[in-house]
């Protein structure tokens, strides 16, 4: 069990020093905006990942509504299991109280998983843009469910969980799973962006 | 082996790209998860819906080189994260993703999932392009023009001076007033107006109805015969030390005649690249403000400075946003409320503002006759947007999205009237 925590530790540390050496390395957001503002970029920011997140504001949900629910059901799931394995690496009794009975969710995270990846294989579109990696990263999570729902139904082993997510940790920064660090990076860039142009937030009287 | 003039294209090229890596484009690069959802939202896809028009598509072309050379898997299991090598074959097929399919309108960065900004991306793609030389012909012929003779349309000097002559002839016999002139050169006025030279050279009428609003409300203002290009193709073909060349030249002419302040006139990535990019383009604040001429003509209003009879434009008249001026400027209320004083029936084309389509001329789109087909097909949705407001007039603040609303007018059948917003301001005066 020590080995495991150590092991979660470990690969934790490398996914977080290399997630923010690239956030560093990417510098965008840190440079000076040499254009007077029209706005502050903080509320264009705060716009940016609130009303402009509402699905009735994105095209990419309200008009793909079955993709945007699988999405979120999927975020849903994975993002509470790797809580839950955080958790019981540091608390394993707690932890696995809150893992086991994540089941109904897990389940349906998997088959929300499953959908994205045969939508993925289905669609001629994104099999064009498609590379390997973005199969992986479908597969691997659902791949962290399965250990999930395999733990809520067979002992509460800690260890299959814990080793599963080292893995994933150490796959995190490299491939397109950086994503889970960069949707908030790139997000909070544009809108303070939109935020200095005054763009963002829109006048409360438009009518769009 | 590269030849060595490919190994110094190939050179430039990551040079340039590592630059990109180390601005923005990379917290897009590493954001962009390829859902596909962003079809609906790029007219471009929507008039071909082709794999290659998705913006993720087009910008997953740059992404590519970006993953080859500044990410790990990238450098060791390319063919895992679909990374490339930069080659002159791979250049050139770039060219086509990001200047020929995609007018950087940013639409689908506001629609995206994650709200990753595609377009900045894209335009990484035109910045390598450019330091490799390999921007389209026709694109590049107008940087050249504004580079070599202060105009994109290479305009004489002399020329310049003698249309705004008799334009200003013209602005007083029809208005019966002698100070109703176009003043060039005039030192210490208080705005410098600049203009896209398509007014000059095509569009006569649009300057002098500027003329004679600014008439009409007492503005002290001048043009410079040398500097008054307004728009910035350095911006369109990825050149950012051409199009700083051309901001820098602005400012320098406005401090040499005098003027307090600068005013952009109608054209929606003048402003932007004037207004908002310019100064991260030269590293330096402006010493004097900038503003649309919208924004001038709505202060005229407040004022009481000009009066109108919204009877003397009793058509419908609906708008339509420039990206550049109103998705990437901010610049959105001004002209609803000049053209909400000046039209007696106005009516909103749905959607509009921030999220308005793009009309298929931007990016430079229009200089690139190669892609012509593909930029009236795209301009579809706006003519089905247009159709459905019932307008007989579009006013559009912008003259590049103007000679396209012209052509999609013809190609569409849309029986329509393009104008600017001076132009209808204009129709609409009340002469104190």
């Amino acid at each position: 069990m020590n080995a495991l925590r150590i092991m979660i530790a470990g690969s934790a540390l490398w996914a977080f020093m290399l997630l923010t050496f690239q956030v560093l390395a990417a510098r965008g957001g840190g440079r000076h905006d040499f254009s007077r503002p029209a706005s502050r970029p903080a509320a264009g920011a705060w716009y940016n990942f609130t009303t402009a997140m509402l699905p009735w504001k994105k095209e990419s949900a309200w008009l793909h509504l079955a993709e945007f629910g699988l999405g979120i059901v999927l975020h849903a799931g994975v993002l509470l299991t790797l809580a839950c394995v955080f958790i019981m690496a540091a608390a394993p009794a707690t932890g696995a109280t809150l893992l086991a009975p994540l089941w109904p969710l897990n389940a349906l995270s998997l088959a929300a998983g499953i959908a994205l990846l045969i939508r993925r294989v289905r669609s001629e579109l994104l099999r064009a843009i498609s590379v390997p990696d973005d199969y992986l990263a479908v597969s691997v999570t659902c791949g962290l469910l399965i250990v999930a729902l395999a733990f809520s139904f067979f002992g509460q082993n800690p260890g299959p969980p814990l080793a599963y997510t080292s893995l994933l940790l150490i796959y995190l920064p490299l491939g397109k799973l950086r994503h889970a660090v960069f949707f908030f990076v790139a997000r909070a860039n544009y809108g303070c962006r939109l935020g200095h142009r005054g763009v963002y937030p829109p006048p409360r009287s438009a009518t769009e | 082996m590269p030849a060595p003039d490919d190994a110094q294209m190939v050179f430039a090229a990551r040079r340039t790209l590592a630059a990109a890596a180390r601005g923005l484009a990379a917290y897009h690069a590493n954001a962009c998860v390829k859902c596909g959802l962003c079809g609906q939202s790029c007219h471009v896809f929507l008039a071909e819906p082709q794999p290659e028009n998705l913006p993720a598509a087009k910008a997953g072309e740059v992404i590519r080189f970006y993953r080859r050379y500044h990410t790990l898997l990238g450098k060791l299991l390319p063919a895992l994260v679909g990374a490339r090598d930069l080659t002159p074959q791979a250049l050139n097929q770039l060219v086509e993703a990001v200047y020929g399919r995609c007018t950087g309108c940013g639409r689908c960065g506001l629609h995206c999932s994650i709200g990753l900004d595609v377009a900045s991306v894209i335009r990484a793609g035109r910045q390598i392009l450019a330091a490799v030389g390999k921007v389209p012909d026709g694109l590049q012929r107008t940087v050249n023009n504004q580079l070599e003779t202060g105009n994109q349309m290479a305009i004489p000097r002399d020329e310049f001076i003698s249309t705004a002559e008799w334009l200003s002839e013209d602005l007083q016999l029809e208005t019966g007033r002698k100070d109703a002139v176009i003043p060039v050169d005039q030192p210490n006025r208080r705005v410098l107006y600049l203009v896209n030279p398509r007014e000059v050279k095509f569009f006569p009428l649009s300057l002098s109805a500027a003329a004679g609003v600014f008439t009409a409300a007492g503005e002290s203002w001048t043009l410079s015969s040398k500097i008054y290009d307004v728009t910035n193709y350095g911006f369109f073909s990825g050149d950012d030390a051409a199009a700083g060349e051309l901001v820098r030249r602005v400012v320098e002419e406005a401090q040499a005649l005098g003027v307090q302040e600068i005013i952009l006139g109608e054209c929606g990535h003048g402003f932007r690249a004037f207004r908002w990019e310019g100064p991260n383009w030269t590293r330096q604040a402006y010493p004097l403000p900038v503003r649309s001429v919208l924004e001038l003509l709505d202060e005229y209003f407040a004022a009481g400075r000009i009066r109108v009879d919204p009877a003397k434009n009793p058509e419908r008249v609906t708008l339509h946003d420039p990206c550049n001026l109103v998705r990437w400027g901010g610049v959105s209320e001004p002209q609803r409320r000049v053209l909400g004083r000046c039209c007696a029936n106005f009516a909103e084309m749905h959607p509009n503002r921030h999220n308005n389509y793009c009309c298929g001329g931007g990016g430079g789109m229009l200089s690139m006759s190669e892609f012509g087909q593909r930029r009236v097909a795209s301009g579809q949705l706006k003519a089905e947007q247009i159709r459905r407001t019932g307008a007989k007039i579009v006013a559009t603040p912008c003259h590049n999205c103007a000679d396209q609303l012209l052509e999609i007018n013809k190609h569409y059948k849309l029986g329509v009237e393009i104008k600017t917003v001076v132009e209808l301001v204009y129709g609409a005066l009340v002469w104190p």
